[in-house]
């Protein structure tokens, strides 16, 4: 169990900068995903943490001790990657017991015999067999001890390499996408397991994807980056509830948020040729007087279709697709504009979530009602949320 | 829409069997694949196989150089008298010890210069190239050079062993009983070690770093990554480098015969060069044919020894 | 604790050990050949070459047919790699795309064959070109060094004809090629760099090759350059700056073109098969 602290970290490739000055504080036993798109910087910030990358600039403390300087061994942490990378000529219980016997190697180990004999006697000694068993009963491998891992499935595989992580009792588990190699179903279960495993050991867990499904359910905190800077960094509900802007807005929820153009004048929103007055909390939480364009944020499941389809916002749907418990409609807009970054047919376009079957087709016109509840104000001209939120957010 | 969807892995290669069917069902001719070995099947069993023919039945008879169409044939004796020859069991030493020690030390220096050359540093790849130069050159060059640089009171390898106070530097160690093994192995491994050291680098560049990253948090040294990552990846290269090039040191004739014909009395003698030997210098074709017979033996006992311990190695799972 | 910095310059200190290493003889080679004679029998080694006497390379042109030799060479060369490509491509691909009953034996056997000393077969060798009447010719050295690398280009050619994709063939079926012409006009393409890498050994083999050069050829014109420097042992009238002028210029084309494509060698050959 550690806390862990990034000072004004920096890393750059040559003129490229992948990390830029990022500083971030982990707490002490908590699960924090670094959520992003490629290239964003995530997998390099976690291999700075690991030391598998060197630092250009800031520092790194775990436990407060500074470790940027220090070599992945001496830092106590343990590393599960994307490819797992276990080693295929030794049975999962060498795999699992390696980093035991790493951890008491002397020089003479390296000598041809009395080494082996050596290495062999802390293998069966009763402490280190032990926790090798008791690992592999926590991970359902009992009964996979004496193979090898080709032999093993994905999910066993991923099994065997946080067995590997765990035994050593790290302060700190950095993993890197574990699970993007796994097919969807087996990812949910693993998804679980991996949460479980994070309460049962309670060390503090830096967590790398792309899958903000994974980010969402598992993380208690959730550090969104994007070009090197992070985002936002908050809990799930945070995120969610509050985007710090509209990279995260779009970012996160399937489908994400919908993001209009919009003018707020006295009080009520305009998009396009649709007014509709702002309720009562979002008016007193913006600053006063506050007029002009703004990025109106609402999220599918809040739109539907009007019943009167004169005060509402035009457009044509333009595909539906039913996902069994509701139905996914694209909706392209008649007089507004979004905000969205897609560019081609769906530029103009907003999704919405209504439960059930939906009669609607391709092609019809419809009146779309909007429900402002937990709607979000984005400044027009900066992206950022124009609602402070609880502390946590950056930028 | 943010779907997050990931990258589809790439699908596993088809295997070979299947393949072929694949391919079989391209149509064509069912003769088509005969046809296509047909030419270079029987350039080779005109080339090499009755050669071989040829001198299995030479090593039954009694036949000298100058008369070669006239052949007595004596059965075993040729055989049964390389048993009892000194020279000819002497020459089986020598074959032994040149061949291990080229093959091991080769290997070793290329496994060093191999490491060597992975990590990155400025001029690299001149570096790999210049390091194969020594495979480049023509084995007759080589032998030449080498007499020269060997030569007892000009040679630069005398000079330099004079100027540490070494007295075996006033000696041409070609011509000497003792040192013309040794001389003639530093040759030879000079001459193939860049080989293996391209074949081990090649190899190193497949080793998954990722790997090498998870033993290094686990607590290995440098020692134990390549122990336990390095080594498992790049042995089958290996061992499959140790194989051509036990047949290769056990066909090599050029370099040692014009270094030392063999001699001093056999001190280079491997089979190879006592092949030739019996056969144009002492003009007994048919006891030369036996000799090459023998060594073409050893030869395939030792491809029979390397796939028995592969397939072994294979089924118990290691590899 | 070396630091990595120490390390780096051990690292560099050894690197030039292994390359001076390596290339010292060929150095020497020049060097000598560049030496005086006075100089070469001194009590100290001359270390660097006198471009003085740069007229040796001259001079030794007029003493021997070098440049009869260097191209007889040539000739030998070329051949042995022209021919061994055009024997070796069928069955590479044959071995490569069918399966057929006798593909293990000709497999086993082209592997078998490397086996076989050049020394040994020399002799039957010798007899069948003195009946055909192959002895003194160039041809005949083709002939002969072409059954040698036969196998170990098949070899090579048929591993980079595997990582040919198989639809790519398809492709070009349905798009209504005949077999041959897929051979010729899809695969061969595709496998370019390892052609290059296997002609280059083809080539090096028969630059190289010494005893069926001695033994099968004895009119003085039709020496190879290998047969002329081997000449050099022994016999005392040529001066040793001679002879190393000779095994230089004997040398340099081959590490100079080695160089030249050893990047793609290298490639081709991996991507065959010695990766195991």
């Amino acid at each position: 169990m550690a806390s862990i602290q990034f000072k004004s970290l920096t890393k750059t490739f040559g003129q490229f900068a992948v990390v830029k000055d990022i500083s971030l504080d982990v707490r002490d036993g908590e699960f924090l995903v670094l959520l992003g798109p490629s290239g964003c910087g995530k997998s390099t910030l976690l291999r700075m943490l690991a030391g598998l990358e060197s630092v250009s600039g800031g520092e790194i403390h775990i436990d407060s001790r500074r470790v940027d300087h220090l070599p992945p061994t001496d830092r106590d942490i343990a590393f599960v990657f994307q490819s797992y990378a276990l080693y295929p000529h030794m049975t999962v219980r060498r795999n699992i017991t390696f980093p035991l016997i790493m951890r008491r190697h002397r020089w003479w180990f390296h000598l041809p015999i009395i080494g082996g004999i050596a290495k062999r006697r802390i293998e069966r000694s009763p402490e280190v067999a032990e926790l090798v068993e008791r690992t592999a009963r926590t991970l359902a491998l009992t009964d996979r001890l004496n193979q090898y891992p080709r032999t093993l499935s994905g999910g066993q595989r991923q099994r065997v390499a946080l067995g590997r992580a765990m035994v050593r009792q790290p302060q700190v588990f950095l993993m890197d996408e574990p699970l993007s190699n796994l097919d969807a179903k087996l990812r949910s279960s693993m998804r679980a397991e991996i949460s479980k495993l994070h309460q049962r050991v309670g060390g503090t867990f830096v967590y790398v994807t792309h899958d903000q499904v994974e980010a969402m359910t598992m993380g208690s905190r959730i550090a969104l980056l994007k070009d090197g800077i992070v985002q936002q960094l908050g809990t799930p509900r945070e995120i969610y509830e509050s985007p710090a802007n509209t990279y995260v807005a779009r970012f996160i929820g399937t489908p994400p948020m919908n993001l209009l153009q919009a003018q707020l004048r006295d009080g009520s929103v305009q998009i396009g040729d649709f007014s509709q007055a702002l309720p009562a909390h979002l008016r007193a939480a913006l600053p006063a007087g506050f007029q002009g364009p703004v990025i109106l944020g609402v999220r599918p499941n809040r739109l539907s279709v009007a019943a009167d389809p004169s005060c509402a916002l035009a457009g044509t749907v333009s595909l539906v697709e039913h996902v069994g418990a509701e139905s996914s409609i694209a909706v392209s807009l008649t007089a507004a504009r979004t905000a969205h970054e897609e560019e081609g047919s769906a530029a103009n376009e907003v999704m919405m979530v209504l439960p059930g079957y939906s009669p609607l087709r391709a092609g019809q016109q419809v009146g779309l009602g909007l429900d402002f509840s937990d709607a979000v104000l984005f400044s027009a001209q900066t992206g950022h949320n124009l609602i402070p939120a609880a502390a946590g957010t950056t930028h | 829409m943010s779907s997050n969807s990931l990258e589809l892995e790439t699908p596993p290669a088809a295997d070979v069997s299947t393949r072929a069917r694949k391919a079989a069902r391209l149509e064509g001719h069912p003769l088509l694949p005969y046809l296509l070995v047909l030419p270079a099947t029987l350039y080779l069993v005109v080339f090499q196989i009755v050669p071989l023919l040829q001198e299995l039945g030479l090593s039954f008879t009694a036949t000298s150089l100058l008369a070669s169409n006239q052949s007595e044939w004596i059965g075993l004796a040729n055989y049964r008298d390389l048993i009892g020859d000194p020279d000819f069991r002497k020459a089986i030493v020598i074959t032994l010890i040149y061949t291990v020690v080229c093959v091991v030390a080769a290997i070793s220096l290329g496994l060093g210069s191999a490491l060597l050359l992975d990590a990155p540093f400025r001029g690299r790849g001149f570096a790999r190239a210049a390091v194969t130069i020594p495979w480049a050159a023509p084995p007759v060059a080589v032998a030449l050079t080498a007499i020269w640089i060997f030569n007892a009171q000009y040679g630069v390898f005398g000079h330099v062993l004079r100027f540490f106070g070494l007295e075996a530097g006033s000696l041409n160690w070609l011509d000497s009983m003792d040192y013309a093994l040794p001389a003639v192995l530093m040759i030879t491994i000079w001459q193939i070690f860049p080989f293996a050291s391209v074949v081990i680098l090649a190899a190193l560049q497949g080793v998954p770093h990722e790997q090498r990253e998870a033993a290094t948090i686990d607590g290995a040294d440098r020692l134990n990554v390549f122990k336990a990552v390095v080594w498992p990846t790049i042995q089958p290269s290996v061992m499959l480098l140790a194989l051509f090039s036990t047949i290769w040191s056990l066909r090599r004739f050029d370099l040692i015969w014009l270094l030392t014909q063999g001699g001093p009395v056999g001190a280079t003698n491997t089979l190879v060069i006592d092949v030739y030997r019996r056969a144009f210098v002492n003009q007994q074709l048919g006891q030369g044919a036996a000799v090459g017979m023998v060594g073409v033996a050893i030869a395939l006992v030792v491809t029979v020894v390397y796939f028995k311990y592969t397939a072994r190695a294979a089924k118990a799972g290691e590899r | 604790m070396i630091t990595s910095s120490a390390r780096h310059t051990l690292r560099l200190v050894a690197v030039l050990a292994l390359l001076g290493a390596a290339a010292f003889p060929i150095y020497w080679m020049f060097v000598t050949s560049l030496t005086t004679s006075s100089q070469l029998f001194a009590n100290r080694p001359q270390l660097l070459p006198s471009f003085s006497e740069l007229h040796v390379y001259k001079d030794i042109f007029a003493a021997k047919p070098v440049g009869r030799w260097l191209l007889n060479s040539a000739i030998v060369a070329v051949g042995t790699t022209a021919a061994s490509i055009a024997l070796a491509v069928f069955p590479a691909y044959a071995l490569s795309r069918f399966r057929f009953r006798g593909k293990g034996a000709i497999g086993f056997g082209l592997f078998t064959t490397q086996m076989l000393p050049e020394a040994m077969l020399v002799v039957p060798l010798y007899a069948l070109f003195a009946k055909a009447a192959l002895l003194n010719s160039l041809g005949g050295l083709v002939l002969a060094n072409t059954a040698f690398t036969v196998p170990v280009v098949v070899w090579i050619l048929k591993g980079a004809i595997d990582a040919v994709p198989l639809e790519i063939e398809e492709a070009a079926r349905v798009d209504g090629c005949t077999r041959m012409g897929i051979v010729m006009g899809v695969v061969l393409p595709l496998i370019a760099p390892t052609l290059a890498a296997a002609s280059v050994i083809a080539f090096f083999h028969g630059w190289n090759e010494y005893v069926f050069a001695q033994t099968f050829i004895t009119e003085d014109r039709l020496h190879t350059a290998s047969v002329g420097l081997a000449g050099f042992v022994g016999e005392l009238s040529t001066p040793i700056h001679s002879v190393m002028a000779v095994g230089f210029l004997y040398t340099l084309p081959a590490v100079v073109f080695y160089l030249m494509v050893q990047k793609h060698v290298v490639a081709g050959m991996t991507a065959g098969g010695v990766k195991g």
